[in-house]
C-alpha cells in the first residue's frame, strides 16, 4: 500500500503534520496544482497502515485520514515491480 | 461498501476554509456510520443552517438542509414517518443553542431516537464572525470586540438535564474517542448528543491570536479534562482551571424513546 495526498483536494492546513506519530509528513514549500502549499511526504514506507494493512486485513492508526479536514489522504494499491520495457532505438 | 463511497464525490473538494473542523467530524460521522454497517438507503442527515450544516450536503446518503435552528423539528418528521431510519442531525453552536434553543430542549425532552452531532466552533463562522451563546468569555468577535461579557452555554449539562439518553463531548483533535462516542451514540434508542469542538481559523482563530491552525487543535488537546479526572478533581474540591473543558461521556441511561409503545 502507499500513501498519497490528493493534491485536487488538500488545502495545507498541515493538520496532519500535528497527528502523525511518525512524522512521516513534513511542511512543504512549493505550491501544489491549486495553488495551496501541500505537506510533503518523509519516507512514506515507514507509515504502519502502509505496511500492516494486508497482513491485519484492517486499517491501523488512520489518524491522519481521520483529522484531514478535505479526506486528501488515502492509501492507494501498490503495483508490484514491473518490469519496463525499454525500446531500444537503433 | 466503503468509507469513499459515503462521501458525495461530484461536491468534494468542501467550501470549508483549510483547517476547519467541520471535515474532520464529518470523516468521524461517516466513519462510525461505516463501521456500524449502516447503508445509504437507511440513513437520513438532516442540518441547519451554517458552516457545520453544510456537512449533510457532502453525504452520499439522503439529507435535508432545513431552516435555520429547525433542523430538529424536521428530524423528528423523518423518525416519526420512517421509524427504522436511523436520522443523524449536524447542527452548529449557533443553530441548535441560540435559534433552535427551544427545539433542541423539547427533542430532548421527548427523547426521540436520533442523533444530534453539534459541531462547536464557538462563533456564527459563516455570517462573519458574530458571537454566539457558546463564545467563550473575554473572546473577541465581530459582535464583542472588547471580549465576550455573557457566560457561555454548556450544551451537554442542557442535555443532560432535558433528558436525553446518551450525551458525550468530544473535540476535532480527538478523532477516534469522537468516533468511537457517534458509533455509540447511533446504537443507543432514544435521543444522542454529541457535542463535538471544532476549530475556525477564520472567524474565531484570527482574532483570538490563533492564526495557525495547529495552534487551536494544540489548545484543544491541551484544554480537555476527561470526565473521569474532573469528578475526581471536583470530589476533592478543586474546580476545573479557566479555560479548561471537561471532555467525555456525561450521560447514558435506558429512559423509553418517543414512539416504543406504539412500535410494541
Amino acid at each position: 500500500m502507499k500513501l498519497v495526498i490528493n493534491e485536487l483536494r488538500c488545502k495545507g492546513c498541515n493538520l496532519c503534520l500535528t497527528v502523525c506519530p511518525y512524522k512521516i509528513f513534513t511542511e512543504g514549500k512549493k505550491p501544489g496544482v491549486r495553488g495551496y502549499v501541500m505537506p510533503v511526504l518523509d519516507r512514506p514506507e515507514r507509515c504502519t497502515n502502509c505496511r500492516l494493512q494486508k497482513l491485519y486485513q484492517r486499517q491501523l492508526c488512520g489518524m491522519c485520514q481521520t483529522i484531514c479536514p478535505d479526506q486528501a489522504i488515502s492509501w492507494v494499491e501498490e503495483k508490484p515491480f514491473e518490469l519496463k520495457k525499454v525500446e531500444i532505438e537503433y | 461498501m466503503t468509507l469513499e463511497n459515503w462521501y458525495r464525490q461530484d461536491r468534494l473538494p468542501h467550501i470549508y476554509c483549510a483547517g476547519c473542523g467541520n471535515g474532520t467530524i464529518i470523516n468521524c460521522t461517516l466513519r462510525a456510520a461505516e463501521s456500524l454497517g449502516l447503508t445509504l438507503e437507511n440513513t437520513t442527515f438532516v442540518s441547519g443552517i451554517g458552516c457545520s450544516s453544510r456537512a449533510g450536503g457532502y453525504t452520499a446518503a439522503d439529507s435535508l438542509h432545513t431552516t435555520h435552528g429547525r433542523a430538529l423539528a424536521f428530524a423528528t418528521g423523518v423518525k416519526l414517518v420512517k421509524p427504522k431510519q436511523h436520522v443523524i442531525v449536524f447542527t452548529g453552536d449557533g443553530d441548535c443553542s441560540a435559534i433552535g434553543g427551544n427545539h433542541f430542549i423539547h427533542a430532548c425532552r421527548r427523547n426521540i431516537d436520533l442523533t444530534v452531532i453539534c459541531i462547536n466552533n464557538n462563533i456564527y463562522g459563516m455570517t462573519g464572525g458574530q458571537g454566539s451563546p457558546c463564545t467563550p468569555k473575554g473572546a473577541i468577535t465581530t459582535t464583542t470586540p472588547y471580549g465576550m461579557q455573557e457566560q457561555p452555554f454548556d450544551l451537554c449539562s442542557l442535555a443532560t438535564a432535558a433528558g436525553a439518553n446518551y450525551v458525550a463531548r468530544w473535540t476535532a483533535y480527538h478523532v477516534k474517542q469522537l468516533t468511537a462516542a457517534i458509533k455509540t451514540g447511533l446504537e443507543t434508542p432514544g435521543l444522542s448528543f454529541i457535542e463535538a469542538y471544532a476549530q475556525c481559523p477564520t472567524a474565531f482563530g484570527a482574532k483570538n491570536k490563533m492564526k495557525q491552525v495547529s495552534q487551536m487543535v494544540e489548545l484543544m488537546r491541551d484544554n480537555a479534562v476527561l470526565k473521569p479526572r474532573a469528578d475526581e478533581d471536583a470530589a476533592r474540591g478543586i474546580p476545573l482551571a479557566p479555560g479548561k473543558f471537561v471532555v467525555g461521556e456525561f450521560v447514558r441511561r435506558n429512559n423509553p424513546p418517543l414512539g416504543c409503545e406504539v412500535k410494541q
